[in-house]
């Protein structure tokens, strides 16, 4: 048996399902929080597989797509008054926008050369909102209003986060399932061969790139009026490292790697906050261990696990 | 030349040089709707470099080619392709983390035939070619054989297809699969209508197959007719069989 039924998969996730929803009522504000910023992990870390492991457009510019989203949802809200609700649309628009435009620039690149381009890019939208402190106080960060404010702020914050990314996921699946889910796969596996099926390889990855960036907007936007604070440190590198470490862990290419290296990397994270910046070197040595020995990550090892399982059942029960 | 004719495909003074070397010089070929033409010639004849100008894979340094009386050379492979034009590689190259399904799907799907439809005629030519039991099974786990045979049943996923491009499909392929494979041609000529234009260097199968065969040596067209007709080419003899 080479695959595990997809209806062992549901059995198997929805007690965790169950776990999530209800968690808020057996943890604290702290544990909370830290949840709610897995969530805006999970939705990173599953827009960035879309583009880098489904599509195989390695970006390293989704971090800062967020920030797009995020400082576009705060300036027209702080600067034009515009309920929240406009903000995170706008972001949507603006985040959806330059990626369409970069993916347009960039998307003929070989792999070196696009990863060279989107960090540059990345770079230059860091200095960019550094330099303009007259509107977005650079470094010292922009005040952001805050959604949901008062004493079920977190358990409310912690449900919007996880809808957020219940909906990423599904967003994902269904991409997935569809014909452009066959399209970006065959543009990965080699992009030549699905031209000559018939595949409008540029337009997909574009497509693909666009959405991506678009989910990394959302997310940054619904970020920002969560924190109340964006800074250009939202556009560090270490941030784009975060996103790959997790998806490497987790596991690229699946729907539950990222989720999973996203909810564990940030829970260590937080877990191991004293030992400061040893953490990025144990989590850079396990994404090399990986990407040598073992690509598939966590859910990799979930899968063989669970189809050895099922192995030695089915043996079992031939010998009785 | 009359672009006109009966001519399904038609070159026209096709060139394309690569720095100073010619791989393909001014060649001129045209294949009528419904035949199977066989292409030979020696290594480094301009074979492949044929089949990645009509599919688009290559633009001509010079001249053109006509699919239908259209000229086809200046658009990209997708666009070739939706004029119903396939084409396999010499090394065979699917989709490895795809299941075989999926690698028939693709075709199909990109010409908006709907995933039902497409499942029904990728089972019946799964089944037709002996590949049913690994429908499946991912893609990479296919032995050489059956990823070339799979090569050429996905491309008959488009419909209609009017010509097929086969670049050295039997190159190395177990004579059971070999069969499988001029069996499937011969009945998507027959019951399809689909033209094909094979490179081969196996002239047993060529002669099998073929009806008229074209002889390339460095890059020009040296001789045309039936097989008995270009084995007694003087000129093919000296360059290609005579060796």
């Amino acid at each position: 048996m080479e695959k595990i039924s997809e209806l062992k998969w549901y059995s198997l996730s929805l007690p965790l399902c169950v776990v999530v929803c209800l968690l808020p009522f057996w943890t604290g504000p702290y544990y909370l929080q830290v949840f709610t910023i897995a969530f805006y992990y999970v939705v990173l870390a599953s827009s960035w597989n879309l583009i880098a492991g489904y599509t195989g457009q390695f970006s390293l510019a989704h971090h800062a797509f967020a920030a797009i989203g995020g400082y576009t949802s705060a300036l027209l809200v702080t600067l034009f008054g515009l309920p929240i609700w406009m903000g995170i649309l706008a972001a949507l628009l603006s985040s959806t926008l330059m990626g369409f435009i970069l993916g347009v620039l960039c998307l003929r690149m070989r792999a070196i050369y696009l990863a060279i381009a989107t960090w540059a890019f990345a770079e230059s939208v860091r200095i960019f909102l550094s330099m303009t402190y007259k509107i977005t106080r650079g470094d010292l960060g922009l005040a952001v209003p805050k959604i949901f404010l008062g004493t079920g702020r977190a358990v409310a914050c912690y449900y919007l986060f996880l809808g957020l990314a219940a909906v990423t996921i599904l967003v994902i699946f269904l991409i997935n399932r569809s014909k452009m889910g066959y399209y970006i796969r065959a543009i990965r596996n080699d992009e030549m061969v699905a031209r000559v099926m018939g595949i409008h390889a540029t337009r997909w990855k574009i497509f693909s790139f666009s959405i991506s960036s678009g989910i990394a907007g959302i997310a940054g936007a619904f970020y920002g009026h969560y924190n109340g604070l964006l800074t250009p440190v939202m556009v560090d590198f270490n941030e784009m490292a975060f996103i790959i470490i997790m998806v490497v862990i987790g596991g690229i290419r699946s729907i539950a790697g990222p989720v999973v290296g996203a909810i564990f990397i940030e829970i260590l994270t937080e877990t191991f906050r004293e030992f400061g910046e040893i953490r990025m070197v144990v989590f850079a040595l396990a994404v090399i261990a990986i990407a040598r020995l073992y690509h598939e990550g966590a859910m990799g090892v979930v899968r063989r696990l669970a189809l050895w399982i099922s192995s030695r059942k089915q043996s079992r029960e031939g010998v009785t | 030349m009359d672009r006109t004719n009966n001519s399904l495909l038609c070159t026209e003074n096709l060139t394309k040089d690569f720095g100073k070397l010619r791989a393909v010089d001014n060649l001129s070929l045209s294949l009528e709707e419904g035949e199977i033409r066989g292409l030979i010639g020696p290594n480094g004849s301009g074979k492949t470099t044929l089949m990645n100008l009509i599919s688009g894979i290559y633009k001509p340094t010079n001249g053109g080619v006509y699919f239908s009386g259209k000229r086809i050379d200046r658009l990209s492979p997708e666009s070739i392709t939706h004029q119903g034009i396939m084409r396999t590689f010499q090394v065979a190259r699917l989709f490895g983390d795809m299941t075989v399904l999926e690698n028939m799907l693709i075709p199909a799907f990109t010409q908006g035939t709907g995933k039902r439809e497409a499942s029904h005629r990728a089972k019946e030519l799964l089944d037709f070619s002996l590949l049913g039991r690994l429908t499946h099974e991912p893609a990479r786990n296919l032995s050489g054989g059956q990823c070339m045979l799979l090569q050429i049943v996905r491309g008959f996923m488009r419909q209609p297809l009017r010509l097929y491009l086969l670049d050295e499909p039997f190159a190395g392929v177990h004579p059971t699969i070999k069969d499988v494979m001029i069996r499937t041609v011969q009945k998507m000529n027959r019951e399809e209508g689909v033209t094909f234009l094979v490179v081969s260097h196996e002239l047993t199968v060529v002669r099998r197959l073929c009806t008229r065969i074209s002889v390339l040596h460095g890059g020009r067209l040296i001789s045309e007719g039936t097989m008995k007709e270009v084995a007694n080419d003087p000129r093919v003899i000296d360059s290609y069989l005579g060796g």
